[in-house]
């Protein structure tokens, strides 16, 4: 096996490890899905090219969130959605306490999984419409008979739901 | 963060996640994250959360749906995910154990336009080459503007005007971001393109809704002028600072920030725009008209609508005819269009948008060899199959029809009988279309079109602004056959053949000049047509 091949072996490794996380910090800085997915196969990319200066003795994410970083600043202005995307300033504020916070986020995601199995069974179904099988607004208010409005309450509502129930976890494990 | 932002915040995020967020929510959620560390945390843990369900639903959901990838060993999972690595580095899109998104399958396209702003107005304009060269109306797309001279003004999508004098070069970012390399630009931000902002060298400027001038000179330094409100500046490697009414900030290539001296009067002002383009505008419209009074005396003319509309005309619907010796026989009749503003300010036009608007007219019986149509039309959309330029009521032995195709081609057709047809009824319909000239791109925008036709060689040649666009003979011609017009009408089809419910074929758009001549003018002419009377 050479080198390059090596290499990029090494690479698939710690991208498969952390392509999540890659995902999410980007997607925090540029939070539509199309864009983010553009901007993490970018980054894919760019790392890939820049891997013969990545130093093995140190963590994979710090030097591979700079890549993202960057990425994100040109996807943000090649996006279509850019009058919707955030201004330099506070990226910069929400990368950099991103990675402060980002064990803590680690942990909340931990408990996600056994909150969405309290949450009851309506507000469960709609996670399962929303989120797993990704069906249009327009179907879900079709199936369930509500409104847009009513619609967007409810995810409001199931988004809460389970970000209290993760908090609280996390408030009674510590 | 009190309980109030908090429920501001779960309504702004949900928003912004089912991708219901607007530009102003968009600018409020930016405000709360500046200023409030517990907004940003919050933001952060609802965006890691929801991130999570988009992409591992299987996963966060359990037994919701059926899982694919949770429970497995590691290895499986492993080797799976490698997989989706290799094709994302292979350029795929990431895939990580989601489900592609299912999106809705239409047959028609949802028609998209490209750009973030108009260039709404210009004067005299010239542009440096390798720069878009974009003509009134056009939209302008992210990337390089350089002007060389002239003035141009650039009206935003986030609802920023900017204007621009003299030599300027514009980087383009988007609908709320441009950089400002050279030259002087002033800029209005109306409420709800608050935070649009304006780079130049050394220096980013983010307007809070207000009126501010930028000038950067050769040297790369720049300065900015607030003429009303306030904006944020941020010089590199120092403090913001808030600029108020009259203040300056001059930041030269050396880095020295000082507070500037502009005067407002450098900058170039809405007012003088609209003052100098008025004049420019009232320059070309007295060259034209003056142009018209040799037109009008031009013998082949049949009829000559200039479209002015006459103070005392009480009743306001004579469309007169302006040729000279005068014809009013040849005068038309407006039914349902409105007169509206033409190629300038001071030039009337006629608006067809209802599917009974049309200006009748009846050009007699005689017959002629040949024949010239030219127009100066603004089309505004081509929504229906057959577009009236000019058609005469039925369609008989002779009689021209001129449209627009569905596909923004020009139609040009006569019908004459079948040569060895004993059933007069039976007609051979001799078509000619142009390439299509009527696009998104230069809709609503002032044309000259033009088509003539002989009856010795048969040739329909027709033009755009001034230029051939197609030249035809069509194969049923046979030499000498005379053209007609009768009973017609001007931007609709008055009396079709058949005697069933009308079908709609009215214009979408504006006329202010339509000229009928029994000669087929040469290229020439037909150029200097285009010229004496294009709007700029």
């Amino acid at each position: 096996m050479d080198a390059t091949t090596r290499q990029t072996e090494a690479l698939i490794l710690l991208l498969t490890q952390h392509q999540d996380q890659l995902f999410r910090y980007i997607f925090a800085l540029l939070p539509n899905e199309a864009d983010a997915r553009d901007a993490m196969q970018e980054t894919s990319l760019a790392l890939y090219r820049k891997f013969e200066q990545y130093d093995e003795d140190k963590p994979f994410l710090p030097w591979a969130y700079r890549f993202a970083y960057l990425e994100v600043l040109k996807q943000r202005s090649r996006s279509q959605r850019q009058p919707l995307s955030f201004s330099e300033d506070v990226l910069e504020l929400l990368a950099d306490e991103r990675q402060n916070l980002e064990p803590h986020l680690e942990n909340r995601l931990r408990a996600l999984d056994g909150c969405l199995q309290k949450l009851p069974a309506e507000e469960r179904q709609l996670v399962t419409y929303r989120y797993d099988q990704r069906r249009p607004v327009e179907e879900i208010m079709e199936h369930l008979g509500q409104s847009r409005r009513t619609l967007f309450r409810n995810l409001e509502r199931v988004r809460r739901l389970l970000h209290d129930c993760v908090t609280q976890h996390l408030e009674v494990a510590s | 963060m009190n309980a109030t932002t908090r429920k501001e915040m779960e309504m702004l995020l949900s928003a912004l996640m089912d991708d219901a967020l607007s530009a102003e929510q968009k600018v409020h959620l930016e405000t709360l994250l500046r200023s409030d560390w517990e907004c940003r945390r919050f933001y952060l843990e609802s965006m890691d959360q929801h991130a999570k369900l988009l992409t591992a639903p299987a996963v966060a959901a359990g037994k919701l749906h059926t899982p694919k990838i949770i429970r497995r060993s590691k290895h499986a999972w492993f080797s799976l995910a490698a997989a989706a690595a290799i094709l994302m580095l292979a350029g795929l899109s990431y895939l990580a154990g989601g489900k592609m998104q299912t999106t809705k399958e239409t047959n028609t396209e949802e028609q998209t336009g490209q750009g973030c702003a108009i260039i709404s107005q210009t004067m005299e304009a010239k542009f440096a080459e390798g720069s878009q060269v974009p003509t009134q109306g056009a939209m302008l797309s992210p990337g390089r503007l350089h002007l060389t001279s002239g003035m141009v003004k650039i009206e935003f999508f986030s609802g920023a005007t900017l204007l621009a004098e003299g030599d300027v070069e514009l980087d383009i970012h988007s609908a709320w971001e441009v950089a400002c390399l050279k030259g002087q630009v002033r800029v209005r931000v109306p409420p709800p393109a608050q935070g649009f902002r304006l780079h130049a060298p050394g220096m980013n400027l983010v307007d809070l809704g207000t009126e501010f001038g930028v000038h950067v000179d050769a040297k790369g330094s720049a300065e900015v002028h607030v003429f009303e409100g306030e904006v944020e500046a941020h010089p590199n490697e120092a403090e913001m600072r808030l600029l108020t009414e009259g203040q300056s900030l001059k930041r030269t290539s050396d880095n020295q920030i000082s507070s500037g001296n502009a005067q407002p009067n450098n900058f170039t002002s809405i007012e003088r725009l609209n003052e100098i383009s008025l004049q420019y505008a009232q320059a070309r419209f007295d060259a034209y008209w003056t142009h018209t009074f040799e037109l009008r005396k031009d013998p082949r003319l049949i009829a000559c609508y200039l479209f002015k509309h006459w103070e005392n005309d009480r009743w306001d619907r004579l469309v007169n005819n302006f040729t000279e010796p005068r014809n009013p026989s040849r005068g038309g009749g407006a039914v349902g269009v409105k007169w509206t503003q033409g190629r300038w300010p001071m030039k009337d036009a006629l608006e067809f948008k209802g599917p009974g608007d049309r200006v009748r007219i009846n050009l007699g019986a005689e017959k002629y060899d040949a024949m010239t149509l030219a127009t100066w039309v603004r089309v505004d959309g081509v929504d229906r199959k057959y577009s009236a330029l000019l058609l005469t009521d039925g369609y008989e032995p002779g009689e021209p029809h001129w449209q627009i195709y569905e596909d923004g081609s020009l139609m040009f057709s006569i019908a004459y009988p079948r040569p060895s047809s004993e059933d007069k009824t039976k007609k051979f319909n001799q078509i000619y279309y142009s390439p299509s000239i009527f696009n998104q791109s230069n809709l609503r925008r002032w044309h000259h079109i033009a088509v003539t036709y002989d009856n010795q060689s048969g040739q329909a040649i027709q033009y755009l602004d001034g230029v051939e666009i197609s030249r035809e003979v069509n194969s049923h011609h046979v030499p000498g056959r005379a053209v007609t017009f009768g009973p017609s009408e001007i931007g609709n089809w008055g009396l079709p053949t058949e005697n069933h419910q009308f079908p709609i074929r009215n214009l979408n758009g504006r006329m202010d000049e339509f000229l009928i001549y029994k000669a087929a003018l040469s290229p020439a002419e037909i150029f200097t047509l285009y010229e004496a009377g294009k709007p700029d």
